[in-house]
């Protein structure tokens, strides 16, 4: 497979323009030529979707353009890379990983929290958004339910920060500490924060908090 | 009640409207109809113009951001309904709306009145730290380097790190314990400045609504201060605002409202960020009946509202409300730069220089480095807010919009590398509340090269 640039090229204006029947002939395309649904996604889907994100963070592009893009990859895993998958004897897995996210009780802030789902899932992380207002004990609850691989954590208000040191204390009292890395985000918070609350590390942007997911998962 | 009686609707209708997942909301309601109308209304401007000066323009936009308003309404995060009101219903709330507010009491008192784009008239000013955490022991000689200023006509507080010594949780009851805090320390401001009646933009350690609730009370933040409720990005609201306006209609409270369309986001750029803001500063006076609304945007990766690309977007949705309503609509000045740089002092004036003119009644700031450095804002800041604004208070669109573009030429690099100065301890003398001499040396230079560079004699 040696045109990959040009592929790539095309899927990301295919999914950018939300064409989703283009992208979706392109992927079976390229796997009727031969290509494994992993070398599709990590040639043509990630590479693509992380352009677009750095497009976002300069504001090249804004959100509307990058949920159609998100929503279009979801299209073509969906008729095509998820079935192939299914099918191969691998079975191989495309995610990185799974990220639990909240706004932390008391914040009803979601934009910035919605922005890093979406950079995350374009990236190939699976996300759980529990939304706002959540309270300490649900979060570490859903974690444990959903068997994520990272925590992530928000907050627009600095008077909610005290909510994400709950997660990081709970955490440490049910003696799991060491199974979910966390990860905070959001306006009222820095890396400071971040050790103050306990947490793993912080993120400064959607962009940051996507290489920070896959440096505590070691996929960087 | 009037005002009862409209409560009640805006009540019921977040219990009777149509159920929507959020989701849909953000797609459906906010983004794609946001960029339909800007297609159909033609909301767009030459690249080179900050202060826009075109009527029809204005007025297309008005019109964009009704047709939202009237085609979304309000999505209730509390109860997932879509809050919507009637063309005859929003026709109402315009013709109704407050056209001036006394705020404050006795001789300390301020009046706010409605303006029209170029009208020369008195623009009034709120300085203060607008939430930006500060230490219990800093908040009394912070805020009093607004309160001394002459030219702020009121303040609006700072937010409290903690709580004698304790952390502020939000929905707890060190939310009350931080609002009466709160009470007592903003008291002794205004009463040590000797303005005892000026009004106080409170509370700022209010997240939900336990802080106001307990701190607008007897002996606490008074009905002439002025109180917050807000919409959350996309035109969204919950019932922990709806309880403070209900509190506030009770207590008759002057109620100052806010948005915060996200350019960059669900809006899309500067076009769709105008439609959206014209639709909330109207959904804002539906929803809580205030008496001031302000457009507070914010840039999706920056935070701050005075990026060069949004500053036509704000000017515009600003001249087609000030067009087309009474209402006493404001203009908020977050910038990346903090107290103690060039840049904070830049943005601050553009942001006014294309405002003014646009027609707002009252300028705020300075909310410095985008709000979030501790201890990161002073007085000064607001006192070169307060003077420009008054400047340019006799400025025709035309003009300012030569100066605007010329300032964001001056600052739009720097923003980018968020200089966020230095904290209040380290430009003011704390004791005396006086700049010191390196913070006083640079704004009297940025005082001077306005006067030079743009014949403004602050």
């Amino acid at each position: 497979m040696s045109n990959w640039e040009s592929k790539q090229t095309e899927f990301t204006e295919s999914i950018l323009a939300g064409n989703e029947q283009a992208a979706v002939a392109l992927a079976r395309t390229s796997l009727e030529e031969g290509a494994t649904p992993v070398e599709f996604f990590e040639n043509c889907i990630s590479p693509s979707l992380q352009d677009i994100g750095k497009r976002f963070e300069t504001l090249d592009i804004f959100l509307p353009e990058m949920v159609t893009a998100a929503d279009t990859v979801e299209k073509v895993n969906e008729d095509v890379i998820n079935p192939a998958v299914a099918e191969s004897q691998a079975g191989e897995s495309m995610s990185l990983g799974k990220v639990l996210l909240a706004t932390v009780q008391g914040d009803l802030h979601d934009i910035g929290k919605n922005m890093v789902g979406l950079m995350l899932k374009v990236n190939g992380f699976e996300v759980v958004d529990l939304g706002t207002n959540v309270p300490p004990a649900d979060i570490v609850a859903r974690a444990e339910q959903e068997q994520v691989d990272i925590i992530g954590m928000s907050a627009l208000l600095t008077t909610c920060l005290p909510y994400m040191k709950d997660v990081c204390d709970f955490l440490e009292g049910k003696n799991i500490r060491d199974k979910y890395p966390v990860i905070i985000g959001g306006a009222a918070t820095h890396p400071e924060i971040a050790e103050e609350m306990g947490a793993n590390t912080h993120g400064g942007s959607a962009a940051e908090g996507v290489e920070k997911c896959k440096m505590l998962l070691g996929k960087l | 009640m009037r005002t009862r009686g409209r409560l009640l609707d805006v009540l019921d209708k977040a219990e009777t409207g149509p159920i929507v997942e959020e989701q849909e909301w953000d797609v459906e309601y906010i983004q794609k109809p946001i960029a339909r109308l800007v297609k159909e209304y033609d909301v767009s401007w030459d690249k080179d113009l900050f202060v826009p000066s075109d009527d029809d323009l204005a007025d297309r936009v008005f019109a964009a951001g009704l047709e939202l308003a009237r085609e979304s309404g309000v999505y209730c995060t509390s109860t997932k309904r879509r809050m919507i009101w009637s063309q005859a219903e929003l026709d109402e709330v315009i013709a109704t709306s407050p056209s001036q507010v006394t705020l404050g009491e006795g001789e300390d008192a301020t009046t706010i009145r409605a303006r029209r784009p170029e009208e020369n008239s008195k623009v009034t000013v709120c300085g203060g730290a607008y939430g930006i955490p500060v230490p219990e022991d800093q908040f009394v000689p912070i805020m009093l380097s607004y309160a001394q200023e002459p030219l702020l006509d009121f303040i609006d507080n700072a937010s409290l790190v903690s709580t004698y010594g304790r952390p502020i949780r939000a929905a707890s009851p060190w939310e009350a314990v931080g609002c009466w805090q709160e009470v007592d320390l903003s008291m002794e401001v205004v009463r040590r400045a000797g303005r005892p009646g000026m009004a106080i933009g409170c509370a700022e350690n209010s997240p939900t609504e336990i802080g106001e609730l307990s701190s607008t009370s007897y002996g606490g933040f008074r009905p002439s201060d002025w109180h917050h409720a807000a919409l959350v990005s996309e035109l969204k609201t919950n019932y922990e605002q709806l309880t403070k306006v209900v509190h506030f209609a009770r207590t008759g409270s002057h109620i100052h409202t806010f948005a915060n369309n996200i350019f960059g986001g669900y809006p899309g750029g500067a076009d769709g960020m105008a439609v959206a803001l014209v639709a909330s500063l109207i959904m804002l006076q539906a929803t809580y009946f205030g008496c001031t609304v302000n457009p507070g945007p914010t840039h999706a990766i920056l935070s701050c509202d005075t990026y060069p690309d949004m500053i036509p977007g704000i000017a515009v949705a600003l001249q087609g409300l000030n067009r087309n309503t009474n209402l006493m609509t404001t203009a908020f000045a977050r910038t990346a730069g903090g107290p103690g740089t060039k840049t904070i002092l830049y943005e601050a004036a553009a942001l006014a220089l294309a405002a003014v003119p646009s027609g707002i009644a009252l300028m705020e700031g300075v909310q410095a480095a985008v709000g979030i450095e501790t201890a990161h804002c002073t007085g000064l800041e607001a006192r070169f807010l307060a003077q420009v604004t008054h400047a340019a208070e006799q400025l025709s669109r035309e003009e300012a919009n030569r100066i605007v573009q010329s300032l964001t030429q001056k600052y739009a690099d720097d923003q980018k590398t968020k200089p966020v100065g230095k904290p209040f301890d380290q430009l003011y003398d704390v004791q005396k509340v006086k700049p010191l001499p390196e913070w006083q040396n640079l704004y009297v230079e940025v005082c001077q090269e306005f006067e030079q560079e743009y014949g403004l004699n602050l």
